[in-house]
This record gives C-alpha cells, sequence and structure tokens, in this order.
C-alpha cells in the first residue's frame, strides 16, 4: 500500500483548503474595508457629500470586486483535490469490507457477553463494570470474580509479593499435581532466593524444610542446588547461581501462573475475543477477494454450508488436525476417517473403498508407490 | 499490570518476513473506515464554512441600500460592518474546527504508518479497542466507549463526537420527536438525494401517521399536502398505502394499517437512521466487530469444534461463539493441517507424523522425548496404552 501518496494526496488537501479559506478571509476583508471607507467619507463633516453617490459608488465598486467570483478559482481546486483523495481511499483500500458479512442474526446479547468477559479478562475491570451496566449484561460474574483474584495474585508479584500466589498454589495443589504443574515448586524457589538475600541463613534453611523439601521426591537435583546456596547467603550475586536472581524469572513465573490460573478455572489462556478477531483480520482479506468473484451471487453466499475457498492462518489459529484425502480432497470425518496403509501412506476410507472396487479381499495398489495394500491391513487414524 | 500476553506476537516474529509483511499490507487495507469517517467530517465542516461565506458575503451586497438618507445610510452600513465581523468570528471557530479534523485525519494516517512487525502485537491490541469502541458507538453505550477510548488513550482513533451527533437524533426519536431527524436531513439533503435516501420521506409518514393516531384530520390532510405530496411521485405505493389510514384510524382491524400505527415503527426509523449516517460518513453498515468476529468464526469452524475433547484455546469451544457461529459457514482446507495433540506443533516433513499401535498418531518430536525420558516407552495420552518406541510407525501424508 502506497502510505506515502496517501499522505501526500492529504498535504494537498489541507494546502489547497488553506488557499481557499485565506481566499475568504481576503474578500472579507476588501468588503469590510470598502464599507469602512464608505462609510468615513459619508460621515466626513465636510463638505458634506451626497451620501446616495458614495453609495452606489460602493456597490459599483463590490460589483467590480467581485468577491464571490474570487472564491470560485480556489473552491473549485479544493474540491477536486477532496475528490481525488476520497477516490485514493477507496483504491488503496477495500472501501466495504462488509461485502463478506452474512444477514443472519447475530445476537447482540451473546456478544455482549463476550465483551463483558474480555474487558474483564484484560484487567480493564472499571471499564467492564461500566459496560455490564450499560449495555445490561449478566451472567459473568464468574468470570469477573476469577479475573479479579488472579490480577491481585499478579499485581502483588509485581511488587515482589508472593504471598498471594503461595496461597493460591497450596489450596490448589492436588489440582496443580494432577496437571503435572511445578508452578508451586517454582514459586517457593523464588521466595526462597528473596530470603536467602534479605534474610538469615537459618531463615532459608527453615524455609527450604518446611516448604521446598516435600517436593524431594520429584525435584530432588533442584533441591540439592538450592541447599548448596545457602552457602552464598547474602552474596548470591558471587555465587555460580546468579541466574536465581533475574528479574526474568519474575516476569515468566508470572505468566506462568496466568496460565496455569486460567487453566484450573476452565478458561482459555488467550481472550477468545482476541483470538477470534484476529483470526477475522486475517480470514478477511481472502473472504474479500471471493465476495469479488462471487459478486451478484450473494443468495448463494448467505446459504453455503463451507466456505469454497481454504482461509489461510497463522498456525496459532490451528486448533484441530484436519486431514484431506490427498485422493479425493474431501476433509476427513468421523464417517470417512483417515486410514494407514501398510505402505504408510495415508487415504481416507471412502477413497480405499474406491481404489479397492469394493472388494475387500482384492489388494489394490497404493497412488503414491508401488505397494499392493490389502483393504484388511488399512488403519483407521487418529489425530 | 499488563494483561495476559498475547501468542500471536509469537507468530508474528517467527513467520518470514516477506509474508508477514504482505499479510500486515492486507490487514492494513481494511482499515478503510478509519480513514474515511475523519475525512468525511473534515469535508463537511469545509462544506459548511464556505457556504456560510457563500450566503453572508451575497447577503451583505444584496443588502446595500440603493438610496436612504443620511443617518439610514449610515446606520445601514453600520449594521453590515458588524456582520462581517460576526461572519469573521464564525469563521475563526469553522478554521479551529478545520485544523483540529485535519489533524485527527493526519493521526490515523501516522497510525497506520506506525503498524510493522515489531509492534504488531500492541498495535492488534489497539486494533480490537478500536473496534469495541465502534460497536460500543453504534450500540448508543456511550460512556463505556469514551472510558475505554480514554483510558486507551485512542480518542484519535475513534469517532465519539461523531456518534455523539447522531446521539441527539437517536434520543429524540426514542422520545418520538422527528425534529432532530428533520433537521439532520436538511442539513444533509444533497447527500441523501445522492444515495436516493428515503428517511426523510419515512419521517415525514411517521409525523402523518401520529396526527391520525391523534384524530387530527384537517391538520393531517394539510400536512400531507405540504409534507408527503412532493414525495409522492417517487414513493407513490407508500403515499397512498399511509394516506388511507386517515379512512382507517388507528383502532383499525386491518392488519396492513394496524402495523403502521405500531410502536416498533420508531425503532424501525433509529435503526433507518443509524444506517443513513453510516452510509453519509463512509462507516461499514454493520458494526466493525461483528465482521471481524463473522469472518474469524468462519475461519475457526471446523466440525471438530463442536466434539468435547475441542481445546479451551479455541474459542469455539465456548457456547456462545458456537451460538454465533451456528449460522455461518465451516472453513475449508485443500491440505492436511495436522497438529500434534501433544505439543500443539504442526506434524509436517520437519516434525513428521508418527502411529501408535492403536492408530493414535503424535508427532515424532513429542514421542522421542518421551521415550527418551522413560527409558524408550510411550504413553499414549488419550487411552493409556503403553508401547516401544520401537512399536510407531511412520505416516506420510500428502
Ligand atoms: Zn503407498
Ligand atoms: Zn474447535
Amino acid at each position: 500500500m502506497e502510505l506515502n501518496s496517501i499522505k501526500d494526496a492529504f498535504d494537498r488537501v489541507t494546502k489547497k483548503q488553506k488557499v481557499s479559506s485565506s481566499k475568504s478571509q481576503e474578500a472579507i476583508e476588501q468588503i469590510s474595508q470598502e464599507i469602512d471607507l464608505a462609510l468615513s467619507r459619508i460621515q466626513s463633516a465636510t463638505p458634506q457629500p451626497d451620501h446616495n453617490v458614495i453609495l452606489s459608488e460602493l456597490k459599483a465598486k463590490l460589483k467590480e470586486m467581485a468577491p464571490l467570483g474570487q472564491l470560485e478559482g480556489p473552491q473549485k481546486e479544493l474540491n477536486l483535490a477532496l475528490s481525488k483523495y476520497t477516490k485514493l481511499l477507496e483504491k488503496q483500500f477495500n472501501p466495504d469490507i462488509s461485502k463478506s458479512y452474512r444477514n443472519v442474526d447475530f445476537d447482540f446479547h451473546t456478544v455482549n457477553q463476550i465483551i463483558a468477559s474480555h474487558l474483564y479478562r484484560e484487567n480493564m475491570f472499571d471499564i467492564g463494570d461500566c459496560f455490564v451496566n450499560e449495555a445490561r449484561v449478566d451472567a459473568v460474574v464468574d468470570k469477573k470474580t476469577h479475573f479479579l483474584e488472579m490480577y491481585r495474585i499478579l499485581e502483588s508479584m509485581k511488587s515482589r509479593d508472593l504471598g498471594p500466589a503461595l496461597k493460591w498454589a497450596a489450596v490448589n495443589h492436588d489440582k496443580l499435581q494432577q496437571n503435572g504443574s511445578d508452578i508451586e515448586l517454582k514459586l517457593h524457589r523464588l521466595q526462597f532466593v528473596e530470603i536467602l538475600q534479605h534474610g538469615s541463613r537459618d531463615e532459608a534453611l527453615k524455609y527450604i524444610r518446611t516448604y521446598i523439601a516435600p517436593f524431594a521426591n520429584q525435584h530432588f537435583p533442584e533441591i540439592q542446588k538450592l541447599m548448596a546456596c545457602i552457602l552464598w547467603a547474602g552474596k548470591l550475586e558471587s555465587s555460580p547461581y546468579t541466574d536465581l536472581l533475574s528479574p526474568a524469572h519474575w516476569v515468566k513465573l508470572a505468566h506462568e501462573l496466568a496460565q496455569q490460573f486460567c487453566n484450573l478455572v476452565g478458561e482459555s489462556i488467550q481472550s477468545p475475543l482476541s483470538v477470534t478477531v484476529a483470526a477475522g483480520d486475517q480470514g478477511l482479506p481472502t473472504l474479500l477477494k471471493l465476495m469479488n468473484v462471487m459478486a451478484g451471487k450473494k443468495q448463494e453466499w448467505q446459504c453455503m454450508k463451507q466456505l469454497p475457498v481454504p482461509v489461510d492462518l497463522d498456525q496459532d489459529f490451528q486448533f484441530h488436525s484436519i486431514f484431506v484425502c490427498p485422493v479425493s480432497r474431501e476433509q476427513a470425518s468421523e464417517d470417512n476417517p483417515p486410514m494407514l496403509m501398510s505402505c504408510g501412506h495415508v487415504l481416507c476410507k471412502q477413497s480405499i473403498t474406491k481404489l479397492s472396487k469394493n472388494n475387500s479381499t482384492r489388494p489394490f495398489k497404493c497412488p503414491y508407490c508401488p505397494t499392493e495394500v490389502q483393504v484388511g491391513q488399512c488403519r483407521k487414524l487418529c489425530f | 499490570m499488563d494483561p495476559l500476553p498475547n501468542g500471536n506476537n509469537v507468530a508474528a516474529a517467527a513467520a518470514p518476513p516477506s509474508s508477514s509483511s504482505s499479510k500486515l499490507t492486507e490487514s492494513l487495507k481494511l482499515e478503510h473506515q478509519l480513514l474515511r469517517v475523519p475525512f468525511e467530517h473534515y469535508k463537511k465542516t469545509i462544506r459548511a464554512n464556505h457556504r456560510l461565506v457563500e450566503k453572508e458575503v451575497s447577503a451583505v451586497i444584496s443588502a446595500l441600500p440603493h438610496s436612504a438618507d443620511h443617518d439610514d445610510a449610515i446606520h445601514h452600513l453600520n449594521s453590515l460592518v458588524s456582520r462581517l465581523q460576526g461572519l469573521k468570528r464564525k469563521l475563526e471557530d469553522g478554521s479551529r474546527a478545520e485544523r483540529l479534523q485535519a489533524q485527527r485525519c493526519r493521526a490515523r494516517l501516522d497510525h497506520l504508518e506506525s503498524a510493522d512487525g515489531d509492534n504488531i502485537s500492541e498495535w492488534n491490541n489497539t486494533r480490537l479497542k478500536r473496534i469495541l469502541v465502534d460497536y460500543m458507538l453504534r450500540m448508543s453505550y456511550y460512556d463505556t466507549a469514551t472510558k475505554l477510548a480514554e483510558s486507551s488513550n485512542i480518542q484519535d482513533l475513534v469517532d465519539i463526537d461523531i456518534f455523539y451527533e447522531a446521539k441527539k437524533v437517536i434520543d429524540a426519536l426514542h422520545n418520538k420527536e422527528v425534529a432532530p431527524a428533520l433537521a439532520w436531513c436538511a442539513d444533509n439533503k444533497s447527500r441523501l438525494k445522492k444515495f436516493k435516501s428515503k428517511f426523510e420521506f419515512q419521517l415525514r409518514l411517521q409525523e402523518f401517521i401520529e396526527l391520525v393516531r391523534n384524530e387530527n384530520n384537517v391538520q393531517a390532510v394539510i400536512y400531507a399536502r405540504k409534507y408527503l405530496a412532493p414525495w409522492a411521485a417517487t414513493y407513490m405505493k407508500e403515499f397512498q398505502k399511509v394516506f388511507a389510514t386517515l379512512a382507517f384510524t388507528s383502532n383499525t382491524g386491518c392488519e396492513i394499517y394496524k402495523v403502521l400505527f405500531e410502536p416498533k415503527q420508531w425503532d424501525y426509523l433509529m435503526d433507518q437512521f443509524k444506517q443513513e449516517f453510516c452510509r453519509l460518513y463512509g462507516m461499514t453498515l454493520e458494526p466493525l466487530l461483528n465482521i471481524y468476529l463473522q469472518a474469524g468464526l468462519s475461519a475457526l469452524k471446523t466440525p471438530f469444534c463442536y466434539e468435547d475433547d475441542c481445546t479451551k484455546e479455541d474459542p469455539l469451544s465456548q457456547e456462545s461463539f458456537r451460538k454465533l457461529a451456528m449460522p455461518l459457514p465451516f472453513s475449508k482446507q485443500h491440505h492436511s493441517k495436522l497438529v500434534c495433540y501433544i505439543t500443539k506443533e504442526l506434524m509436517d516433513t520437519e516434525n513428521p507424523p508418527l502411529v501408535l499401535p492403536n492408530g493414535y498418531v503424535y508427532s515424532t518430536k513429542a514421542l522421542e522425548e518421551m521415550a527418551t525420558n522413560n527409558n524408550g516407552k510411550i504413553t499414549c495420552p488419550r487411552t493409556g496404552l503403553v508401547c516401544n518406541y520401537t512399536e510407531v510407525t511412520k505416516a506420510f501424508i500428502s
């Protein structure tokens, strides 16, 4: 896109606008001057002039000046610049991105609920409350409570207070273990390092015994390392373990905590609204191109069950494995699953049935290699 | 405290530069409204200022007396002088508005220019906020819209002031008053005419209906003659139908006429106004949010989204998103895209899929790691089956 040419076109508009408006001012100034002049002539005491003559002279003068005529030229140029800019925008951009919009019932209550949850999840609680009020949204109270707690924990971590985080981890100890998360140990390690830096050696030792030792059977080497750190209490920066002091640990752990927190309360890690809008941003250009091709077939578009073209999204948006049979070009489904042939190539079930001519005992040749394949040896795959 | 980091930046950074920059260009091309709306506003102010000059200057010139007695002439000229001074003052205000609006147009150009690979995740965040403000303004959630814009410092990138112009008309229609709407029509007469807008006619019809409802029959006829008749040629059928209400009155049992007296006609006028308003400013007729959501939902929608094991990270695992996606088409793939259940990474020639004896497929990376950590043993996370790494076979996906 030629942003520079658009900027130039806009500069042209403002330039012409300045010319035009200074022309207006000039014209008004001239008229004022002429009237002032006439006034002072009429009012001049001696000799008493014929004011009607002055009036008609003024009239003639203004007619000769034709102030409105003076404005026409610059105005025309301005109008030209204005319409050029509009046209340029239409050419350089997609002038109507609603072309691919389907006229379906897009329930605004649902959209509002999604927005309210998003605002809370993004730590915009005041705005979220304001929205809930103004748009009369209900049924997002749970989410608000969850995210309030999460951000309270994260705020504390920002000011180097691990208390709320540790408390949360202790309460959810079993679930975290179940999910294979070692975040509780990581939090304790961070706390231990804080004590090593600012507290006494005794305190540090006591902390290890109380809070970290219980993790010994799974994380023995880690705990040995932490024990060794006690030797450098108060001067960890000159120990072999300086990396424990890196502030990056705090940032990383806060992020991990947010993930685990969302996981435990059944929320996705990213805002589903952000994800969908981002996917929409990547998908719209393709859909708009499609609409150009389908121009005049709006009806057909309205009732299509599947997009006629693939929309390429980044890998972040790939939540499911899609198997497309290389022979039939169909997407596999429960009724038509992908099948592994003895050679390692994969086709969907229907294609295999076709290739074997519906004869399950007769071998057929794999379309991709010389192997003779038996239907009975094909195995259903689960991605 | 920042919100959760957005994973998209990871992908943006990983993608090859050429494709990501062309993606960015494609995405910027969707921003027509961002530039168009403030420009229409700017244009409107320019035109209004110019019209004011034309009107006042020609009024002053034609008001010059041919002849008058001495004192009258002085008095007259003095009044013209002060009229011109008034014009100058108004023009100063007008120029200030012009400057402000030009600056807003520029701010948006600068905003588009600022988007690049390094700040794309922040830029996308701002875009979402802009889209949300647009939605809120269109839905008349002015307070939240203003708060969100202010807290994110994006006032120059959203059109709050423009929507406040609409608010006056919408509020009035809400109270069943048409005067502000008619004034708005008069203000934008030439452009509405260009769009062949029916809106003014519809407002007039409603006013007529209200007269009939109150049984002001004489006035209704006078009104119709004055305000409806000029449209009759263009909208004959509707004109006749509405005029016939005079015969039926508001307690008619006849369905065709009954609807004309229903209060929802006012809601319809409000919607109609919003549409005309958006059209006039070069906005999309639907909220940007709905447009982006529909496109995103279609692109994400697969039959697997509706199964129980759909991952939470997929928006379509949520009831609300599923509901919105219901009337939308499924996405389409021309080529297989296989994601490892364990690592969530793509399985391709770099990281080929491996098949367990039970037919479950995982990426090479995932199974290699599992085997290394467990003395060559593999446990299928979905079925619990335990087997040896030597038992897995390669699958070739073309
Ligand atoms: Zn083969
Ligand atoms: Zn899904």
